[in-house]
């Protein structure tokens, strides 16, 4: 058995009167593409902010590529790692042209000036992958909102990361976008054998995609792999007795099928 | 204005302006970019403790009031951010702060001592060689600074969080830069004044902002606007014995104008297209 890109054991964030994360296990293999769904506050993004060691971490233990995540080794680690945050539209309005923006993931971009940021082939190539190398030389201000979110995850690309952490990557795309998204983000992990964990809200437009759906508020309540149903309890420990699951698609991970009773 | 280039004063001040000009435009790019110009107008007006300190306590002015400036450009990092009490918080406290104690401090002194029109207002035509040394030392370390964080600074501005998520030393990298704006306006100091050094550290790349398209591009045109602001400054400050500092700045202001009427002018053009 490889090792895992990712191993997470007994993870807990926060103290036992307000906890944010509790017991958190989870393995990932590489070309695993992981989704990540749960209410607001569940502690979906404080998890993605564990595995890069960005967030507080009371009790647990991470592993990266097999080795311990320490400051010391923090910064080696994550050169193999991405990490595409929540989009919040407040970031500042620096005057760069959208490759400007892509060369910024490069490992290479923080070193001294003497030393040369950008690999112009890189950057091209990681536009072209979201269908942006049109747009290159725009100015990256006066892009749109979703323009804005490819150009974001070119930069998480042109790492070519052995892990891609996204976090709600397809706010401010249109439909027809988000497919092309999760279409791409399948055939890096098929391809490129990259492993991704991917929060989002809506597990019906990930599902199709994706190789497993960990539901999570607080804990993991269920781990559901590709044809396997969540249990409607867990639905209902997670969002409330208020909630009605539906069944609306054949595919859809963890979705319950009426006639399966 | 031959005789600009043939006074002794003027040309005695030309280096040490320009070297403060050019450290000064380097630095306002991320001045603006780290939305930093409160910060630099505090730590200016906090360099008025280290000078009252200076004096009170008979010591060099400027590598005084050098340490009191970073001293205070790096209280300003660590303030509670997630209670809401951010570097804009704490500049009008330690701004206030170190006035009054620079006021009390000064106001002890034997006013001969103290030239308070030229702490206030610069005035870059007294500078002495032991200044210049001192400014020289700055200087180094500011550009050596930058050129060795430059690009880390300007991704952190763009996107802290995932700078961080990457493995930067977010935290020691805005303490370096904090500490790099106290000497930056140490040397603006010598030159602008307390009250107009902001004008030394925002307006050139406040210039640039309107033309540049990237770090490359704003840092050089940062730098030639801060240049030839300067000089033409301390021309017609010399033509119509106006202050130095003030002059410069003046002239900073309008080439800003200028060229955000340029920019204006530009975006009216025929074809010019602001959609993405």
């Amino acid at each position: 058995m490889s090792t895992p890109v990712v191993s997470l054991s007994h993870i807990n964030v926060g103290d036992a009167r307000h906890p944010i994360l509790e017991g958190i296990n989870l393995n990932l293999e590489a070309g695993h593409f992981l989704g990540i769904v749960g209410p607001n506050g569940a502690g979906k993004s404080t998890l993605l902010d564990v595995i890069t060691g960005l967030g507080p971490l009371d009790n647990g233990h991470v592993d990266l590529f097999g080795r311990c995540l320490r400051r010391t080794s923090r910064r080696r680690l994550l050169k193999k790692v991405a990490y595409l945050s929540q989009m919040h539209g407040a970031e500042p309005l620096l005057p760069l042209r959208a490759r400007d923006v892509v060369a910024m993931g490069l490992t290479s971009y923080n070193a001294p000036l003497w030393r040369p940021a950008a690999s112009s082939t890189k950057i091209t190539e990681a536009l072209a992958q979201v269908g942006m190398e049109h747009k290159a030389e725009n100015d990256f201000r006066l892009l749109s909102g979703g323009q804005k979110q490819r150009v974001r995850l070119a930069r998480a690309l042109v790492r070519e990361p052995a892990l891609l952490l996204l976090d709600e990557p397809s706010a401010g795309l249109d439909t027809e976008g988000q497919d092309r998204l999760y279409q791409l983000l399948r055939r890096l992990c098929d391809e490129e054998d990259m492993a991704i964990i991917m929060v989002e809200h809506d597990i019906a437009a990930i599902t199709a995609y994706v190789d497993s759906v960990a539901c999570l508020n607080r804990r993991i309540h269920h781990h559901a792999m590709r044809g396997e149903s969540i249990p409607e309890h867990v639905w209902h420990d997670m969002y409330g007795d208020h909630m009605h699951v539906m069944a609306h698609d054949a595919r859809c991970i963890g979705c319950h099928d009426p006639e399966d009773k | 204005m031959s005789g600009f280039f043939d006074s002794e004063v003027m040309q005695a001040a030309l280096f040490p302006a320009l070297l403060t000009a050019l450290v000064a435009s380097s630095m306002s790019v991320m001045v603006l970019a780290h939305r930093l110009s409160f910060l630099a107008v505090g730590v200016s007006h906090a360099t008025l403790a280290g000078l009252g300190l200076a004096v009170v306590l008979s010591l060099p002015l400027l590598p005084t009031a050098t340490v009191v400036a970073v001293l205070v450009a790096l209280l300003l990092t660590p303030m509670p951010k997630k209670i809401g009490l951010n570097e804009d918080a704490g500049t009008g406290m330690l701004f206030a702060g170190a006035m009054a104690l620079g006021v009390v401090l000064l106001s002890s002194a034997n006013k001969y001592e103290v030239d308070l029109f030229g702490l206030l207002f610069g005035n870059i035509l007294t500078v002495s060689d032991t200044d210049i040394r001192w400014l020289l030392l700055v200087a180094a370390l500011v550009l050596s600074s930058l050129v060795l964080a430059a690009r880390s600074w300007w991704s952190i501005a763009f996107d802290a969080t995932t700078a961080a998520a990457g493995g930067l030393p977010v935290t020691g990298l805005r303490l370096l830069l904090h500490a790099m704006v106290g000497l930056t306006v140490i040397m603006c100091v010598k030159l602008a004044g307390i009250v107009l050094t902001t004008g030394l550290l925002v307006l050139p790349a406040a210039c640039a902002w309107f033309w540049g398209r990237s770090l490359g591009s704003l840092w050089l045109l940062s730098s030639a606007f801060a240049i030839s602001g300067t000089l033409l400054g301390l021309m017609f400050s010399y033509q119509w014995d106006w202050p130095s500092g003030a002059t410069v700045v003046l002239t900073l202001c309008s080439m800003f104008i200028l060229s955000w009427g340029g920019s204006w002018l530009k975006h009216q053009g025929p074809g010019h297209n602001r959609q993405a």
